[in-house]
């Protein structure tokens, strides 16, 4: 009773994604869906042979990357706030539940939602790839197609899956804003703010390989420590093609256990900051 | 149990105002003692440091200085909300749940074994006499059931001790007196209540001791009757006397070495008054509705 209950979190999370299906967030999926089938039927109109895979493919990743960030964003914080808002956090926490329960719970609520947005995305993104290679089998070239497919399917569901993991990720960043933020709208705005420097963190990091040693050195280290790199779950060019090499297991493993690393960093610094906080 | 339900020693508590430094005083010095298996009327007026005396209690605040504990573990600590129940003021919950569900939900996150689930579900689901409308969305719930499931939620894990925020506010005299009948009931099975509340009248019939908080600070500690009766004087309700009789009764008084201070009749409680009629207008209700469906 002392640790974590993976009981009660699952709980908590079971109602966390129930409160998410009420709010109507599986809505905004649906319309991400019609409008990712309506945009690859426009593509057909210009006659991009295979390129047209590809241009399908990255406007799913990119659909993917985009949305979900707004979704793990905005469904962390507004799942949270209710909480709070509504006063249902203190009647829990009034019970034998602890503080990083509550956390842990919401977090892992939001990541079912996730899971559900990446299954329903990377699903569909490969049946428009799929029936469009098949089109196009028969219409260019055969030697294109000689050695059979020319994608691996597998690979959306690697790609869904990194992506599932730093949304996981941003939930926990934006879960520690919230833990010590008054409005929706404060934690909203530094949430995005985070997942900028984040996804340019790599400049950063370029930035101090070139610097001499020094303070400066030192801070913009920090920095890239504090900061994940989301360049590194962006696999999408290295992925899907077979013309190209398959990433390692090991480097998913890798990447997967960065990931998870830095999700219980924040979830912990969450817990800090929530522990001290009025409900 | 020999531990008190609650020992508050030298409790206070500062928030931080702003940016300056400054700190408003929220508890002062607070020494409070609720016995095991008592009613206990937490008092004051806005402001006066209950909610967050309470708090601190429920382990949802952390003291500035001074310490609280529940029958001897420290209310810091997460196992000795084990022993708590809590209704906070004006609850809400989850609008999408069902009454059973509500509960249900809550004494899985107490860790109530599944095995006896159901029996405890049931159990604290018809002691707060919600029987009927358990299956029905919480969305769709008055005032006073909101109150009453609320209750039963606190109490789903069979805690020692129970602590209700304004139990009655904005409850109709029905409903509070239910949750009044509710709260002696648990006190009947060994439980004990803390209970802030604004509506003396009902503290007054319902509490055995009561403290009276002021800007943070213990005004008074003790039991109802020592502060509301007048200990140098006597009352005779006398009926079937002729005011002829008055004189008599006063020289008698008087002669006793007594002094007579006032004559009136005997009032009635408003609440009272009220539970009367509206009860006496049910059961008539409930009979016609009860010989209607036995008529062919």
């Amino acid at each position: 009773m002392n640790c974590l209950s993976p009981g009660r979190i699952g709980l908590i999370a079971g109602n966390t994604f129930l409160e998410a299906v009420r709010q109507k967030f599986f809505n905004s999926l649906l319309l991400i869906a019609i409008a990712l089938v309506a945009s690859s039927t426009f593509f057909q109109q210009f006659d991009f042979g295979t390129s047209e895979l590809k241009f399908i493919a990255d406007f799913g990743f990119g659909a993917l990357f985009f949305f979900g960030s707004i979704l793990a964003i905005t469904a962390t914080t507004q799942l949270f706030f209710n909480e709070i808002e509504n006063r249902t956090a203190l009647t829990m926490l009034a019970k034998p539940v602890h503080k990083l329960d509550f956390l842990a719970g919401k977090l892992l609520g939001v990541q079912l939602l996730m899971l559900a947005f990446v299954l329903l995305l990377s699903f569909l993104l490969a049946a428009i790839l799929y029936w469009r290679e098949s089109v196009l089998m028969g219409q260019v070239s055969p030697e294109v197609f000689s050695e059979g497919r020319i994608i691996r399917y597998g690979d959306i569901f690697i790609f869904g899956l990194l992506q599932w993991l730093k949304f996981g990720l941003l939930g926990a960043m934006t879960l520690f804003v919230a833990s010590f933020s008054n409005t929706n709208l404060y934690t909203i705005i530094v949430s995005f703010c985070i997942l900028v420097v984040c996804q340019l963190q790599y400049i950063a990091r370029d930035a101090y390989g070139d610097m001499e040693q020094g303070l400066g050195r030192l801070l913009v280290q920090g920095l890239g420590l504090i900061f994940p790199n989301f360049q590194l779950f962006n696999l999408g060019d290295q992925l899907l093609f077979t013309s190209k090499e398959a990433i390692p297991a090991a480097t998913v493993f890798q990447i997967s256990f960065y990931a998870l690393i830095y999700i219980l960093a924040f979830l912990l610094l969450a817990q800090l900051s929530f522990r001290r906080r009025e409900i | 149990m020999a531990e008190p339900a609650i020992r508050i020693q030298h409790l206070t508590k500062d928030f931080p105002v702003g940016i300056s430094g400054k700190k408003l005083r929220a508890v002062d010095g607070l020494d409070l003692e609720v016995r095991d298996n008592e009613i206990f009327g937490l008092l004051g007026p806005n402001g006066s440091g209950k909610s967050t005396t309470i708090k601190i209690v429920l382990g949802l605040l952390e003291p500035s200085a001074g310490e609280c504990m529940i029958y001897g573990r420290p209310s810091r600590e997460v196992e000795a909300r084990r022993s708590v129940g809590f209704l906070p003021e004006a609850p809400y919950f989850y609008r999408y749940l069902s009454g059973r569900e509500l509960v249900r939900y809550y004494a899985r996150l107490c860790g109530v074994e599944k095995a006896g689930l159901d029996t405890a579900v049931d159990s604290v689901i018809d002691l707060v006499g919600m029987g009927e409308a358990a299956h029905r969305r919480v969305g769709t719930y008055s005032k006073g059931m909101l109150q009453r499931i609320g209750l039963a939620q606190a109490i789903i894990h069979d805690p020692q001790l129970v602590i209700l925020d304004e139990p009655t506010a904005g409850v109709d005299p029905l409903g509070s007196a239910a949750i009044a009948e509710i709260v002696r009931e648990l006190k009947s099975r060994g439980k004990t209540v803390l209970l802030s509340s604004h509506l003396l009248a009902q503290i007054e019939g319902l509490c055995d001791r009561v403290a009276i908080l002021h800007r943070g600070k213990l005004v008074r500690e003790g039991r109802v009757s020592e502060f509301v009766s007048e200990k140098a004087a006597d009352s005779f309700v006398v009926e079937g006397l002729e005011p002829d009789g008055h004189g008599a009764v006063r020289a008698a008084i008087e002669a006793g070495g007594g002094r007579l201070l006032r004559v009136e009749k005997p009032r009635l409680s408003l609440d009272a008054f009220f539970l009367k009629e509206v009860q006496l207008r049910e059961s008539e209700h409930e009979a016609k509705s009860s010989k209607k469906e036995e008529a062919p």
